[in-house]
């Protein structure tokens, strides 16, 4: 669809309403789930695309950098799954899709999914009244509230948490965004809740969101910090004792050093059957589900959070924010306030979702196999920093203290494919490696702003996912508004008119 | 308008349990109906791994503090009473005074209840013990168990609070009456009958 297609009037701005929610619950949802690899800067200038449902989260997750949407229709929900992944010597467990690397399991299992969409229902024929969709941005300010709450409260964010403060945990979180849900089996959906927010009711249909979640992980992340304790890999190519002949020698006779070896296992994936499937987007292109196979090109980073503490999971929660506060509250002009930033040039592109996962995992999928590419790794400093004093838009937001920034400036590469290899390689060579490594979204980021005409969601940029051609569309998330596009949807005696004039 | 009104779990606390409690339900109650632009604020419970979220403002964490200080303060002088929190949005109605009257009219469109036991347990005398071996509390291992428990209930109570924020939607006043980012409010201390 071309830009001038977008419609025009109350159901333009309706369908920017839609399309920025999509994209604000996938923003939210990523930050809350997905390790960050840099910082956040919720604390600064708030750009006109992070007023949206007054919600100021702060620059996108890299892990979005390499989506784009296209929700033209919105005919098509967004389903978010968010998957565990572990390594394991032990048997298989039951209710996940186990891969091998090299000698390893690797298990991977959806602990919560979320399914955001607009069920469309044709309207009759008259525009939607401007009551009408200040109504709809009204509920969805309200919905988007709750989610943001919801998704601190369920079990996910505890794993979440723990991936995200330890170096040496011994799962890692990935993520996989589609358009259609892979059904649980019997045995999973006994282990999972749902929860159904109520739907909004607008005059093309409604807009629904719902949150599968596993009840239950204490068997993932209890043992995060016992099972797999660091070791020391003697059995190096080299090692004397690989080598009996050669005398032995007595710093490797420490206590506690033992030689290590990983059992090759040989079990297969297993096969996940895929029903109901109607699109699976694979490295941002609008391809087909028989896409297999395609080299990876790079690896993503190794992730050191610089919220790093002791090991045991009970400091996890241990940590209180200090976040200090400005005394006064100034109150923010009501137009930088109420007004969804809508955008004059949406401009679509065909629909784009992005498996990530691990590049590795021989599934029995029809999607691609996630690839990324490395990047350099930023220290994350999201929400539990002080916020900026110098935030320009005081008048707009409550005032905020200095910031104290956690910054981990080393930058790490490693792709979970590529780091399983030099996992392997190091075996053989004799580094030392760490018991585990973190398998994971290593997204690789687009250190480059995409601009462009905006219809909604990210630019694709650089795809770290082989396969994955530079959308021609390169759309930017709402950072190009002109200063003029804001419009007051709901003061009923000054509104100005929407913008959609193209650029 | 109608004024809806939500009677939240009872929770039963120690005193030294009060202050995160309330902390952690009235804001989380406060960001729902902060609906001017917000920053979002993650805090972590010190007694429960429980992460809440304040709509980051410095008045209102102030005015939080300053009721549940008030509220201890009750509980501290009326220890066998139930008391109770009511956490109530208004809209103002007669802004000025007008000629015959000075009062300004508050019409209240939402009311929260936050319901807390306070449990009183017998001063154990102090003292140090003059055993050399630790003696384990058999009150340890139930103090924990009603821990967990707590933290079960207080989740709870905040999955009620999101359910409810989420069936009912209508009654909210427009957006445009709202000045700030935050809807008027107030929050009283009310004896339990």
């Amino acid at each position: 669809m071309d830009l001038h297609s977008y419609p025009r009037g109350e159901n333009g701005r309706l369908e920017q309403i839609l399309n920025q929610f999509f994209l604000k619950s996938l923003h939210m949802i990523l930050d809350s789930r997905v390790p960050a690899n840099r910082p956040s800067s919720r604390y600064g200038e708030v750009k006109k695309s992070d007023k949206w449902f007054n919600l100021v989260l702060g620059d996108r997750p890299s892990a979005m950098d390499n989506l784009s949407f296209w929700n033209r229709s919105f005919m098509e929900p967004m389903v978010i799954d968010i998957i565990l992944v572990q390594e394991s010597l032990k048997s298989s467990l039951e209710h996940s899709s186990i891969t091998t690397l090299g000698s390893e399991m690797v298990t991977d299992t959806v602990i919560e999914r979320w399914v955001v969409q607009h069920e469309h229902r044709r309207s009759v024929g008259h525009s939607i009244s401007e009551a009408s969709y200040k109504k709809t941005y009204k509920k969805s300010i309200l919905l988007l509230r709750s989610i943001y709450s919801m998704l601190r409260l369920l079990p996910a964010y505890k794993a979440f948490r723990k991936r995200g403060s330890s170096q040496n945990c011994v799962f890692d979180i990935n993520y996989k965004v589609c358009t259609y849900a892979v059904p649980f089996s019997r045995e999973e959906d006994e282990l999972m809740k749902r929860h159904n927010f109520i739907p909004i009711v607008t005059q093309q249909g409604a807009l629904s969101v719902s949150s599968t979640y596993r009840k239950d992980l204490s068997d993932f992340i209890q043992d995060a910090f016992v099972s797999f304790p660091s070791e020391i890999i003697t059995d190096y190519v080299g090692s004397p004792l690989t080598e009996p002949i050669r005398p032995f020698p007595t710093y490797s006779s420490e206590k506690g050093v033992r030689a290590t070896s990983f059992p090759i296992t040989g079990s297969q994936p297993t096969s996940s059957s895929a029903l109901l499937r109607r699109h699976s987007w694979t490295s941002g292109i609008h391809g087909d589900a028989s896409q297999k196979n395609q080299p990876y090109s790079g690896s993503p980073p190794l992730y050191r959070s610089p919220y790093e503490h002791s090991s045991s999971p009970t400091d996890v929660y241990g940590h209180r924010f200090q976040n200090q506060r400005s005394p006064a509250c100034q109150k923010a002009a009501i137009d930088d306030l109420l007004s969804p930033p809508f955008s004059p040039s949406p401009s679509p592109s065909p629909p784009t979702y992005l498996y990530s996962g691990n590049p590795l995992h021989s599934r029995m999928r029809s999607e691609t196999p996630p690839m990324s590419i490395p990047h350099p790794m930023m220290g994350r400093s999201p929400r539990y920093l002080s916020p900026n004093l110098s935030d320009p838009n005081r008048h707009s937001l409550p005032p905020l203290s200095p910031r104290s920034t956690k910054n981990d400036p080393s930058s790490q590469e490693s792709s979970s494919g590529i780091r399983s290899i030099r996992k392997s390689d190091s075996l053989r060579t004799g580094e030392p490696s760490p018991g585990l490594t973190n398998l994971g979204p290593r997204v690789s980021r687009d250190s480059k702003e995409d601009s462009g005409r905006f219809s909604g969601p990210l630019s694709s940029s650089s795809s770290p996912r082989v396969g994955f051609s530079r959308s021609s569309s390169r759309l930017s998330f709402q950072d190009d508004f002109g200063d003029g596009d804001f419009t007051y949807p709901f003061i009923v005696d000054d509104v100005d008119p929407p913008d959609f004039q193209s650029r | 308008m109608n004024c809806e009104v939500c009677q939240l779990n009872e929770l039963e606390v120690e005193h030294f349990e009060i202050r995160e409690v309330l902390r952690c339900i009235l804001h989380t109650i406060l960001f729902h109906r902060a609906l001017g632009l917000v920053r979002p604020k993650d805090v972590d419970l010190e007694l429960f791994e429980i992460t809440y979220v304040q709509c980051g403002d410095v008045e209102v964490e102030r005015k939080i503090d300053e009721k549940i200080d008030q509220f201890i303060d009750r509980v501290e002088k009326h220890p066998k009473k139930k008391n109770q929190i009511c956490l109530s949005f208004y809209e103002v109605k007669n802004k000025q005074a007008t000629w015959f009257t000075n009062k300004v009219e508050h019409l209240y469109w939402e009311q929260w209840y936050i319901n807390l036991n306070v449990m009183q347990h017998p001063k154990t005398p102090s003292g140090k013990s003059h055993h050399s071996k630790l003696v384990v509390d058999p009150g340890v291992e139930a103090g924990g168990a009603r821990r967990v428990a707590l933290e079960a209930s207080l989740r709870d109570v905040l999955f009620q609070i999101i359910k409810f924020v989420n069936e009912k939607k209508d009654h909210v006043p427009s957006i445009p009456n709202l000045e700030g980012f935050l809807f008027p409010y107030e929050i009283t201390i009310s004896r339990c009958t």
